[in-house]
């Protein structure tokens, strides 16, 4: 494989961010009249609820905050500020100008939300790429932050959840991580989708697996695979986005990859899914924990529908940067349980009348 | 909408990142900030930021009947804090806690909350609260 545009950009700085709150998903099923066996069929145990004074901007704050810490350079140098959400706190109003305002990012930058289900903030990885390759930007601020709504009840309530993961993109001459390559695959599949007032989304049934998720990740690293050469067994870690806690074991397996490979990456079991957040938080979970040389093969999805495949590369930089921020296990280890009707008034599934 | 647009935004810089001032004769910090030294009359200040500075609780107050634009945030705990470095007390926020766990010393670390919003409509002000440090 020759030298790829890819391989003068990468990660200087990640971070994460959990909010302390907990539900257990067995208080959903019992509320709602679910078998009993609904949060094993899903492989997940509990979500993380963000409270009542926080948002996607207040999370993707501090998950920006904890990768400035490991990035070690000074706000003002970002040249560019991108937000991946689908729960933006203002629909007009950028929610990205707000982070860079509160972490001291000069005014001369780029700076807007993306939108694209839960694959918004993966694909300002890829154009980060394209701008520091380019030398027109000489670091970027990547954020994925979501506090996922799912209408009271339905299926998707026991995994919508609340997390952020952010990163510092730049050249790779001074990253924990480089990028080997990329690769992106969309399509326009109905899978998922909120209307523009709708509070919640709403999903296609039977266009949740195969002809979304599971096609449009396989295809996506199945292509990068091929261009590169790489075959599963090159990989030390894989991390997917994580809609529940056996898809991403199950695509995984599908490409070839184990167990082994996935588990490090894989948060959704006892977070949530956590959309924009969901295979990045993993990611940076891999990057708490990575050595130098280690290769990650990283997935998103975001329904609608797409997938980038990203190769990364970890580099001797990492050890220095790993305890300078809170890992996600600090958060992880941080967490105090809350009722349903708690949950309600967090995440503001109680209509009130206020003046 | 009932709040000022205007001095919201005037105070952007103080909300988000605790600006304040240093005085230069005195060296005792001023915040909200504030051009001449509150403590000794000085006009020699200069601008610092104060939102990296871990802080302890000295005391707080649990409020059940918060104004306007506060009402989902009940019970709302107000505290003051001092600053670790510059030894700054503030009159902030305390969240991610119950009330229960109050108690005199806490250590605490700045965040970036929703503090209160104008209505269903209008702007959300965001600024620093405290939170207890997470490790």
């Amino acid at each position: 494989m020759g030298l790829r545009i890819e391989n003068k950009v990468g990660i200087i700085g990640w971070g994460a961010y959990i909010p302390r709150w907990r539900i257990r998903l067995i208080d959903i099923a019992k509320l709602w009249g679910f078998s009993l066996d609904t949060p094993r069929d899903l492989g997940v145990d509990e979500k993380a609820v963000a409270g009542v004074d926080e948002d996607s901007v207040t999370m993707g704050w501090e998950a920006a905050r904890n990768a400035f810490l490991r990035a070690n350079i000074d706000p003002s140098e970002i040249g560019a500020v991108w937000f991946g959400t689908e729960s933006k706190p203002y629909a007009v109003k950028p929610s990205a100008t707000i982070i860079a305002e509160a972490l001291g990012v000069k005014p001369e930058k780029m700076a807007s939300d993306l939108e694209f289900a839960c694959r918004a903030a993966s694909e300002a990885l890829r154009i980060s790429i394209g701008v520091i390759a380019s030398g027109l930007i000489k670091y970027t601020l990547v954020i994925g932050s979501d506090t996922a709504q799912a209408n009271p009840g339905d299926i998707l309530e026991f995994t919508a959840s609340s997390a952020a993961a952010a990163f510092v993109i730049g050249p790779a001459s001074e990253s924990a991580a480089f990028f080997e390559a990329s690769y992106t695959y969309v399509t326009d599949t109905p899978d998922f989708w909120r209307r523009d007032t709708s509070p919640y989304p709403l999903h296609g049934e039977a266009f949740t697996g195969e002809p979304s998720y599971f096609k449009h990740i396989f295809n996506a690293v199945k292509n990068l695979m091929e261009e590169t050469g790489l075959k599963p067994s090159d990989f030390k870690y894989a991390v997917f986005h994580q809609p529940n806690g056996k898809f991403p074991i199950a695509i995984g397996r599908r490409l070839g990859f184990t167990i082994e490979q996935i588990k490090p990456g894989l948060l959704t079991p006892v977070i949530g899914n956590s959309y924009n957040a969901s295979a990045l938080i993993g990611l940076a979970n891999i990057l708490d924990q990575a050595k130098p040389g280690d290769r990650i093969l990283v997935a998103p999805f975001g329904s609608g529908a797409g997938s980038d495949a990203y190769s990364i590369i970890v580099t001797d930089k990492i050890l220095e940067k790993q305890d300078k921020a809170p890992k996600v296990i600090d958060y992880l280890n941080r967490k105090q349980y809350i009722d349903y009707a708690t949950y309600s008034k967090f995440r503001g599934l109680i209509n009130r009348i206020r003046e | 909408m009932r709040f000022s647009i205007p001095r919201f935004w005037r105070e952007i810089d103080s909300r988000y990142r605790l600006k304040a001032t240093k005085c230069e004769k005195c060296s005792r910090v001023n915040y909200p900030p504030s051009k001449i030294c509150r403590f000794c009359g000085s006009d020699k200040t200069i601008e610092i930021y104060l939102d990296k500075e871990k802080a302890k609780l000295i005391t707080w107050t649990v409020i059940y009947n918060p104004p306007y634009g506060f009402e989902n945030k009940k019970p709302l705990i107000i505290g003051i804090v001092e600053t670790l470095e510059t030894k700054t007390k503030l009159l902030v926020s305390i969240t991610d806690l119950l009330p229960e766990e109050l108690k005199e010393g806490l250590e605490l670390e700045p965040v970036l909350r929703r503090v209160n919003e104008d209505g269903e409509h209008g702007l959300i002000h965001y600024g620093i609260k405290y939170r207890p440090v997470l490790k």
